[in-house]
């Protein structure tokens, strides 16, 4: 289980522990949001049943990875490089499904590739505006014109 | 056997329509250029053209999206013979020999080769689901509760038995996904659950957000930013014509992968990764030749390639057949079949023969169509690999948001797209397998419901699943993969898996 040991970190937390933990986290949240719905009997289980099964077996999964996760990779040695521009794309696509029934897909479109290309890609400004023109059009010609998917128009109709 | 063959004339008077022919070829085009997308694979390229089928007839629907499933499996063979970069992640083995021949000045034998292998896989793929999938529709009828419940955890287990990585792992990730599959209206006692005052969450969660946010955004996130605009080189035509010996060498590995890639289709999992997989393992180790592989042996690309495109058949079996998803491909073209009202299972082949067999013969013609297509287009279809890596993943995104968006034209599923892929990367980061919590969201509900039908009918008496020979045979079968899944945990022996090299997928 897990990465093979590249450095060599000793003690603390292992990266499968750590992931174990957190499902047992989990388990035990959803299975406190269960508590509202009921259990029912075994000749009529009700809404909670299946969920209860579940977040005991998810409970169960988790505790087994902890402990099995001795030797796995410690959590400090994980190496997470891409990890804040991931976050950036995440954040702007955010921005983006917030803003497409906002001011429409072309806008929001143009707006999400002109960020993701110009800003965080460092592209030249000529090719990252004819990108984001040419997807933003193209793609809701052939979607929404030739396809008849309903796409989001802007309040100014385009 | 006779009516098996008045059924596939059915199915080719359907198949050979010309509008169907036209949706065959334009599904294996766009099939060809997603799995050449690191980013899109098979799954993420289905799921975006979802929408787009909604118009169109059942049949036709589900030519188009097999064909795109088809051509990205043969896309992604592509990128990893030229370039050394799997489209899809059952084309990892297909890079390590694929690309030592390109670098030997064999990519055009190595492309032959794949696409070869890939049609005659997927042509006896296609007739082992013709000759088997009635049989099993015809055998499912016998089915009740218990039987779906013990046939869905039979599943499950093999599920982790097959799975590449930790067992433990694989079986937590079902277990999610068929907890996210919790959520939504509760169709026996109209409970809303797990909604956090969401209105739209009351449908449930879609497989489309989750499948495309897990596989496709989660993609992205790992490795926008790191992948530069490769060298590619273009063969040319008269380059594709393996060698006699080349031939010779592979047509073993295409048999072998063939009729494993398809066995292996039945199983749930990620059948299409795990046969690729476990073929090169069988290859490299029946060869007389071992220490070639790794180093441009065209078994290496002919075993992996055949056994793929056996397996992307094979899962058609059950999904036909009971109406079961064995892997997230099935699950989201269950999902474009439902929305046209045709339920797949056991009734489906006796109620809409001419859906099934219509299917069965356009599998057929979609092979042939990708093996003429793809030999003499391949230096055309390379192009699109010259795109830099920085200009493709932001146009992926948006394709990833607009095919979201537009399955329900809802935005909660967009917001989910985003939750997932980012769940999806920290999983990846945590060496999990991603593939069991599609497959668990879209078990879910056919598991609650046969279970709760299943203690409903027996006054609550577990007891039912013993007294039941069917029901208790697929639960016997799946306590024993799990125990020998377990064995390894346990003994500190060595897995099967280690030995095929899964454990480093």
């Amino acid at each position: 289980m897990g990465e093979p040991q590249r450095e060599p970190v000793r003690g603390g937390l292992r990266s499968d522990q750590f992931s174990g933990l957190m499902l047992v986290a989990l388990a035990l949240y959803v299975g406190w949001e269960n508590r509202v719905y009921p259990v029912g009997t075994l000749q009529e289980p009700g809404p909670g049943y299946m969920p209860l099964l579940l977040v005991i077996f998810l409970g169960a999964m988790g505790l087994l990875i902890a402990l099995w996760g001795a030797r796995s990779t410690p959590l400090a040695a994980m190496k997470w490089p891409e990890a804040i521009r991931a976050i950036v794309i995440l954040v702007a696509c955010g921005f983006a499904a917030f803003a497409l029934e906002r001011i429409g897909y072309r806008l929001t479109v143009i707006a999400l590739l002109v960020f993701l290309l110009g800003v965080l890609e460092r592209k030249r400004p000529v090719p990252v505006v004819l990108v984001a023109l040419g997807f933003s059009f193209a793609s809701f010609y052939v979607v929404g014109d030739l396809l008849h998917v309903p796409l989001p128009r802007s309040p100014w109709g385009f | 056997m006779v009516e098996t063959f008045n059924d596939l004339l059915l199915g080719f008077s359907v198949a050979l329509q010309p509008s169907i022919l036209v949706y065959a070829f334009v599904g294996c085009v766009i099939g060809t250029l997603v799995g050449m997308m690191p980013g899109l694979g098979p799954l993420a390229g289905i799921s975006l053209l979802l929408p787009a089928t909604f118009g169109l007839n059942p049949i036709i629907a589900i030519v188009l999206l097999s064909g795109v499933y088809y051509g990205a499996m043969y896309g992604g063979s592509t990128t990893s013979i030229l370039m050394r970069i799997p489209g899809e992640a059952a084309s990892v083995m297909t890079c390590i020999d694929g690309y030592a021949m390109t670098q030997n000045g064999r990519a055009g034998p190595a492309l032959a080769i794949a696409a070869i292998g890939s049609f005659i896989a997927g042509t006896l793929g296609v007739i082992g689901l013709m000759l088997l999938a009635p049989t099993l529709a015809a055998f499912a009828l016998r089915f009740g509760p218990p039987e779906y419940t013990a046939l869905l955890l039979m599943g499950l287990f093999i599920l982790a038995y097959m799975s590449g990585g930790s067992m433990l792992k694989t079986l937590a990730m079902a277990g999610l996904g068929l907890l996210i599959g919790m959520i939504g209206i509760d169709i026996m006692s109209g409970y809303t659950r797990f909604s956090f005052g969401i209105v739209e969450l009351g449908d449930g969660v879609g497989i489309v957000p989750v499948a495309v946010g897990l596989f496709g955004v989660s993609e992205i996130l790992l490795t926008a930013g790191g992948v530069t605009a490769p060298d590619v080189q273009r063969p040319k035509l008269r380059d594709l014509i393996p060698s006699r010996e080349e031939f010779r060498l592979s047509a073993g590995p295409i048999a072998r992968g063939s009729l494993l890639g398809f066995l292996i289709g039945i199983i749930p999992g990620s059948a299409h990764i795990i046969s690729s997989f476990v073929s090169y393992g069988i290859e490299r180790r029946i060869s007389k030749h071992p220490e070639r592989f790794g180093k441009g042996a065209i078994e290496g690309v002919a075993g992996p390639e055949s056994a793929n495109n056996a397996a992307a058949s094979g899962a058609f079996v059950p999904m036909l057949a009971l109406g079961i998803p064995t892997s997230p491909v099935t699950a989201v073209m269950i999902a474009a079949i439902m929305v046209h009202g045709v339920l797949p299972g056991p009734m489906l082949i006796q109620q809409q023969p001419e859906l099934f067999w219509g299917f069965v013969a356009s599998m057929y013609v979609g092979n042939v169509v990708l093996l003429i297509l793809n030999l003499p287009m391949v230096g055309l279809f390379v192009n699109l690999l010259r795109i830099p890596y920085s200009y493709l993943y932001p146009c992926i995104l948006c394709f990833c948001i607009l095919g979201t968006y537009s399955v329900a034209n809802n935005l909660i599923d967009v917001w989910i797209l985003l939750a997932m892929g980012a769940i999806g990367y920290v999983l990846r980061k945590f060496r999990y397998d991603l593939a069991p919590v599609a497959l668990g969201l879209v078990l879910a509900p056919m598991i609650e419901l046969s279970l709760r039908q299943s203690l409903a009918m027996s006054a609550g008496d577990y007891g039912i699943f013993l007294e039941r020979p069917i029901a208790t045979t697929m639960l016997a079968l799946g306590l024993i993969m799990f125990l020998f899944a377990l064995k390894p945990l346990v003994f500190k022996g060595k897995d099967w898996r280690s030995t095929v090299g899964l454990e480093n997928e």
